[in-house]
Formats: structure tokens, sequence, C-alpha cells
């Protein structure tokens, strides 16, 4: 079994691959989760994005945990966002905010952990981290001013429960299903 | 990308916006969304809205058929996003309709968003419609990102219709077993399930395959690498950056001084 975790940068040509595939098939899925989200976002404001918000962290808690390499969060969100940019995703290159923000959420919380943690209560403060900060583009894109609208205060446990609950139990559990099959030595 | 899937690829035409270099036109799509933030007024954005759809159909040669194609879905949200910021924004009340009030505040707020989104997705779409991903992703290479993450881009770019392709052989292998073609939402929610984990597994089996093959054939093994289709920088496509740039500070120097209009 190949040793993986810590602070190892040293990208493999699989790992490279294994975040390229992960990220067109999770372009595909949060382009049509995308669409509902931006109704419930748009019509009812933060709190009605917060309800599915974490519900595009999936493919970063799993990448995460297959490839255990510091920035792999980060560089599936830039290639993830930029699959959904090009298939049509409406908020168009704003999209990337996304991809670099919640990316940006999972580092934090794996970097606290050392890149070594990788069990379950990990991976759902990941995907919280990563719902959270996913949050703050959107406020920053859509221009939702906290002084202003309570609902943007209001939306924050809901977002960290959606990112907790559906992606980070998803990422986890997709994760070590994967390694069941075999397919990913690191995730084993 | 599958064609005919969607209306957001590129375009192969020859206009002045598809001959830009593809980073110039990336720099710019980021210098016309700042510009957006730095705006207080509806009338910048709606100035702004006007350019970039001229830019983009005598200069990028698109037809505005494919403009509104691409477009409806985002501006029917930029409406909602409007509506959402004229009743939710603190502020006089000047209209009253039930328990829904319209601010002064909201007036202003809801059209510069608008705007603001409305004006960000078209100048990406024009970035789409008028560069070649393999162009983007080999200036990005020059640019000093290393070769082998620009690469990762454009290869989750070639899995996309593999992975329509894999959904559909999926879905008609549970065909075959005899899958009810009408079920109940909680049915379609599991087999969505077995659907996604087949994908997942089958793409991850490709990109074991994909990665023996480039390791095979040295990738990255150099530092830098040649490509069959080259891109080049010419001073001339600042012109762009240039004449957007002059047209922010304009719109913004109006706004603050109240000159020419």
């Amino acid at each position: 079994m190949e040793k993986r975790g810590g602070w190892d940068f040293k990208y493999k040509t699989r790992d490279i691959v294994i975040i390229a595939v992960i990220a067109a098939i999770a372009g595909v899925v949060n382009t049509g989760i995308g669409n509902l989200w931006y109704l419930a976002n748009t019509s009812l404001g933060p709190m009605g994005g917060a309800l599915l918000q974490g519900a595009f962290m999936w493919a970063y808690v799993l990448v995460m945990w297959l490839v255990r390499r510091p920035g792999a969060a980060i560089l599936l969100g830039i290639i993830e966002t930029t699959v959904e940019v090009l298939m049509g995703n409406a908020s168009g290159i704003g999209t990337l905010g996304w991809g670099l923000f919640q990316g940006l959420g999972v580092e934090v919380i794996m970097a606290i952990s050392g890149y070594k943690k990788f069990g379950l209560l990990a991976a759902m403060m990941a995907a919280a981290g990563a719902s959270q900060f996913g949050t703050v583009w959107t406020a920053i894109l859509f221009g939702w001013d906290p002084a202003y609208a309570k609902d943007v205060w209001l939306a924050i446990p809901i977002n960290l429960i959606s990112g907790l609950v559906i992606s980070g139990l998803l990422g986890y559990y997709l994760a070590k299903a994967l390694a069941k099959t075999g397919l990913i030595r690191s995730a084993q | 990308m599958a064609e005919g899937q969607h209306s957001l690829r590129y375009i192969e035409r020859d206009a002045v916006m598809h001959r830009i270099y593809p980073l110039v036109k990336l720099a710019w799509v980021f210098m016309v969304a700042a510009g957006l933030f730095l705006y207080k007024t509806p009338l910048s954005g709606a100035i702004n809205f006007v350019i970039l759809l001229l830019l983009t159909v005598f200069l990028g040669k698109i037809p505005l058929r494919e403009i509104l194609s691409s477009s409806k879905f985002i501006l029917g949200l930029g409406l909602i996003l409007m509506f959402f910021h004229l009743i939710a924004d603190p502020g006089n009340v000047v209209y009253q309709l039930g328990p829904l009030k319209v601010t002064d505040t909201g007036l202003i707020q809801g059209p510069i968003f608008f705007f603001r989104l409305s004006v960000v997705v078209l100048a990406s779409f024009v970035l789409i419609w008028t560069t070649d991903t393999r162009d983007l992703m080999v200036s990005l290479a020059k640019a000093g990102i290393p070769y082998r993450f620009a690469f990762a881009v454009f290869l989750a770019l070639r899995f996309l219709p593999l992975v329509q392709q894999e959904v559909d052989a999926v879905r008609s292998a549970h065909a075959i077993r005899g899958r009810a073609s009408k079920s109940s939402l909680g049915h379609r929610i599991k087999l969505w399930q077995r659907y996604m984990f087949t994908v997942l597994v089958n793409g991850l089996r490709k990109a074991e395959a994909a990665a023996a093959a480039l390791e095979c054939r040295a990738f990255g093994s150099s530092p830098t690498r040649t490509y069959v289709k080259d891109v080049h920088f010419h001073a001339v496509d600042l012109v762009l950056l240039i004449v957007t740039a002059a047209i922010i500070t304009v719109l913004v120097l109006r706004e603050r001084t109240g000159f020419l209009f």
C-alpha cells in the first residue's frame, strides 16, 4: 500500500489525471444541481441558497481523500468550475470563484490537521468549511451585505449543516466505497 | 465537449475577438468584472452591457440569436435577483403591494445587480465563444503555469463527452435488466446513486489507463514542452485592455465627479 498524507506536494501524473476525471464528472453533476440552486438562491435569498449549498462539495472531499496531497481540493475546484463554465453555468466566469473558495475551505481544514486525518469527522468538517467559504463568494457575487441582510447570518448554520451532512457524508462514503473496489491504492 | 448538448462552446470565426491572445481575453473578463464592482449607479452597468453586446456582435461575429439563446437563463435569474433587491434592501418605501415593500435603495441596487450579473456572464461567454480551449491552455502554460496542471484542465474537458456516454451506457444496462421506465422519486434517487457510482468507477479505471499511457510517453519528465498548434502574443492585442480600462475610468469618474453627463 502506498503511504500518503502530510505536506507532500509531489503530484504524480496519476493524481493529476484522477483530479481531472473527477472534475469532469463533478462538473456535469454540479451544473445540474447549480440550476436548482440558482432558483432557490435568487428567489429565496441566502436562506434558500444555504439549503442546497452543501450539495456541491462532495467531489472536493472525494478528491482530497483519494489523492491526499495539499492543494488537491483547490486544483479540483478550479478545474471542476471551469467545466461548469463551459457547460453553461449561469454565473459564467464568476463560477471559478466558488471553485477557489470552496477548495480553499477544504484546504484550510486539512491544513489544520496537517493533511494527516482522513476520517469521517475530518471529511464532515472539510465539507462544512468548504460550504461556508463558498457562501463568502456567493455574498460577494450577489451583493449580500451582512450589515443589512440578517438572512446572511441566519444562513451560516444552515450552510454548515448542509455541507456537513450532504457533501461530508457523500464524499467520505464514496471514497470508502471506491477504496473497496481496489482501484485507488491511497484510499485503502 | 459534446456538440449540440448546449450552445455555449467555441464558435470558429474569422473575427477580431478570435484573433486576440487568449490570456489577454481572460484578463479582459476579469477587468470587466472588477469594473462592475466599482459602479454605484445602474446607468454605468447599462452602458457596459450595451458596449459588450455591440462588441460581441460586431467584433466577435456572434449572432444575436446565439447570444440570447445562451443568456436567457441568466437574464431570467438577473431579473429575479433584481426583484429580490427591490423588496429586500432597506430604505424609504416608495411603493407597497401587500406585504411587499419596494424601497428607494432597492430601486437603485436591483438594476445594479442585474447588470453586474448579466455583464460578468456575457463577458465570460464572449471568452468561451471566441477562444479555443486548447489555445487557452497553451497560453496558460506559456504564462508559467506548470503544463501538467494546464493539461489537467484540458483532460477534464476531453473526458466530458465520455462521461455522457458512460451515463447513457449505464442507463441502458439498467434498462436491459428490467429497470422500470417510470418509478417513484425515491427509486429514481436510488438509481442515480447507482449511476453515479458506476460512472465514477469506470472513470477512475479510465484515469488509471490514461495515466499509465502518459507515463509511458514520459509525460512530465521535462520542465517544458512543445505544442502542435502554437499561439502567439501581439502587442496590438493589448488595445482591448486599454480601451476597456479607459471606458471603466470614464464611467467611474462620471459617477464620482459628475463630469460629461
